[in-house]
């Protein structure tokens, strides 16, 4: 009972470490100029683009690591734990870093030639969107695989033998059962977007009204020492990643009532 | 016929080569094995969930080893039922038809004497989670079996259950089988289990297919001495021909320096004089004689006196090891409860036991 106590303590001492964090922004925060920097038009283009930009990055994720994550669960394939590992590089590696390694992959060759056929990531929008997408791909990845991992192959074999295909048998059945799963991965990995910061300032700068999401709007506030606004926008971002968060819980807490 | 053969595959660094085996149609075929043997592996591949890398699978006269599973008209019931959680009774038993776009009233009216066969009409709007493990047997072999499939494999689907469950279920596969007449492929390593449902059984092991035959074929009559040992038979005795021994009709067995004149259909194969052989002798079938009573002349040949040298009670059967006198053998005797009881018999009593030669069945220790 002593260790449960122990572990119940722990988990309070969390809670108190980043509920001080908030707290210390809202002493700080005047309460008067809220609205003025919420519908200010740039606040109002930060949040419109970070949303946007990690919506567009959340679904090139699921594009592309929903059939991966199926590929990791149910195949063994040459190579299979070499990609299982490389999934994790983003969560080792710095985002700055991963931001610095895709700049300059674009000073490359291969990196000129797609910018030249007009397809500009470097200090443009697509190149939020990348940044984001290199920050969660993974993540994404590894969340799906887990999810898949929790289904049996087997119900994917029977409902072959009774005559569904293979793509059938992934829509009908593994896909209702890992649907949870999806939309949990997707809300995650779309709230670690929207506060995507280190490698989307590398790849597409810091502009105004133009890379400008909300972290880069955070960064530009503090940068030019207008705390009130810094701390008006921090709980902004923080609503905003702490709703979909609580999202994610309440979905965990009907998949057990189920 | 469904004809296997010349299967190879491998799986990791597992291998089965030229496997060979014919199903029955319309019969309970069992593949018995003990564990680890390749069983399931056999399965997937009939199915087509594993790439075989040699052989030819026939069903219904066509070469099916190419087509993907859904083409196969092979339902599969794997050993944790795998009933699709998302879906209620109703749809997990349809969920074949819909597949398979079986539509006609005919489809119709086979799923619904399923359904009152199985006895699942009051769960049909009920999830899989609620259910109790019967009924989720019950359920997952009426999904089998909805869309009429040309043969259903069975992958030790009552392995996990207790025995009074297991013993339902059985029943109920024995009498929807003689209902339906369907042709089933069931893999198992549970003895009694493939006694009681096999029509027809094949016995895998190592790798190839041992022995295979009706129920008595295998049980009462094995090839091999590795087959007698997976089955667990006792009284395994080693003898050899001996040299007067064979006119065709007959054989003369030499064992503990006594002769044993058998029928020579009791044996696996001809034999030649001097060959080294097991003599198997059921349990079941060697008689305690009583004191006194008078022996008739066909028994007098092959009587024993020894000790009883322990009595075990296994509950439906008494279980008895007699040690004949000067031999340093042991003979295990399988007495009914009640010839045990009307005999007294007690551990160091001396006994006299007969041991009919129909009773005997000879395994070449070199099978040809």
């Amino acid at each position: 009972m002593k260790i449960l106590r122990t572990s119940v303590l722990a988990a309070l001492l969390l809670f108190v470490f980043y509920a001080v964090l908030i707290f210390s922004l809202l002493t700080s925060f005047e309460g008067r100029g809220f609205w003025e920097v919420f519908l200010a038009s740039d606040t109002l283009f930060a949040i419109r683009l970070s949303l946007f930009a990690a919506t567009l990055a959340t679904l090139l994720a699921v594009a592309i690591g929903l059939p991966a994550a199926y590929a990791l669960s149910r195949k063994n394939f040459f190579g299979k734990k070499v990609v299982d590992t490389f999934l994790e590089l983003p969560m080792i590696m710095s985002p700055i870093a991963l931001g610095a390694a895709l700049l300059i992959f674009f000073n490359t060759r291969i990196g000129e030639t797609i910018q030249s056929r007009g397809l500009l990531f470097v200090f443009e929008f697509p190149g939020i969107v990348l940044a984001q997408f290199a920050t969660i791909a993974g993540l994404f990845t590894r969340l799906m695989k887990t999810a898949l991992d929790e289904i049996t192959p087997r119900y994917e074999a029977v409902a072959r033998s009774l005559g569904s295909s293979a793509w059938q048998a992934f829509w009908h059945i593994t896909f209702p059962l890992a649907f949870r799963g999806l939309v949990s991965a997707m809300i995650l990995c779309w709230a670690k977007a929207v506060g995507e910061f280190g490698a989307t300032v590398t790849l597409a700068g810091t502009m105004a009204f133009k890379t400008e999401t909300m972290p880069i709007a955070i960064f530009m506030a503090l940068a030019s020492a207008d705390i009130p606004k810094t701390i008006i926008l921090i709980l902004i971002l923080a609503g905003i990643g702490l709703t979909a968060l609580y999202a994610v819980r309440l979905l965990d807490k009907r998949t057990q009532v189920l | 016929m469904i004809q296997i053969s010349d299967l190879a595959l491998t799986a990791g660094n597992f291998r089965i080569d030229h496997l060979s085996l014919d199903l029955r149609e319309g019969v309970f075929n069992i593949l018995l094995g003990p564990t680890g043997v390749g069983k399931t592996l056999i399965l997937e591949s009939v199915m087509g969930l594993r790439q075989i890398q040699n052989g030819q699978i026939i069903l219904g006269g066509k070469e099916i080893q190419n087509l993907p599973p859904e083409k196969r008209g092979i339902a599969y019931l794997p050993q944790d039922l795998a009933l699709f959680p998302h879906l209620t009774v109703r749809e997990n038993l349809r969920y074949g038809l819909r597949a398979q776009k079986k539509a006609t009233l005919d489809d119709e009216n086979h799923l619904d004497r399923l359904i009152e066969a199985l006895k699942i009409r009051h769960l049909l709007e009920r999830y899989p989670q609620g259910l109790s493990g019967g009924e989720k047997q019950r359920v997952a072999l009426g999904r089998a079996l909805a869309p009429s499939p040309r043969l259903l494999l069975l992958d030790e689907p009552l392995a996990a259950l207790d025995p009074s469950l297991k013993n339902e279920i059985q029943q109920l596969l024995l009498s929807l089988h003689r209902s339906l007449g369907f042709t089933a492929l069931y893999v198992t390593h549970d003895l009694e289990e493939a006694y009681l449902l096999g029509d027809a059984i094949s016995l895998l092991i190592d790798g190839r297919i041992e022995q295979k035959g009706t129920r008595q074929e295998v049980f009462i009559r094995p090839k091999t001495a590795k087959v007698a040992r997976f089955l667990g038979l006792r009284n395994l005795f080693p003898g050899h021909v001996h040299p007067s021994s064979p006119d065709g009709k007959s054989i003369v067995i030499d064992l503990w320096g006594r002769e044993i004149l058998l029928p020579a259909e009791q044996a696996v194969r001809s034999l030649t004089a001097g060959e080294k052989v097991i003599l198997y002798l059921r349990p079941e079938e060697v008689l305690v004689l009583r004191e006194g009573k008078p022996v008739k002349e066909a028994l007098r040949r092959n009587i024993l006196e020894g000790g009883v040298s322990r009595i075990l009670d296994r509950g439906t059967y008494q279980w008895v090891l007699f040690r004949p006198a000067g031999l340093e053998v042991q003979l295990e005797i399988h007495l009914p409860n009640y010839v045990f009881r009307n005999l007294l018999l007690q551990e160091g009593q001396t006994i006299r036991v007969a041991m009919r030669k129909e009773s005997f069945w000879v395994i070449p220790q070199i099978s040809g």
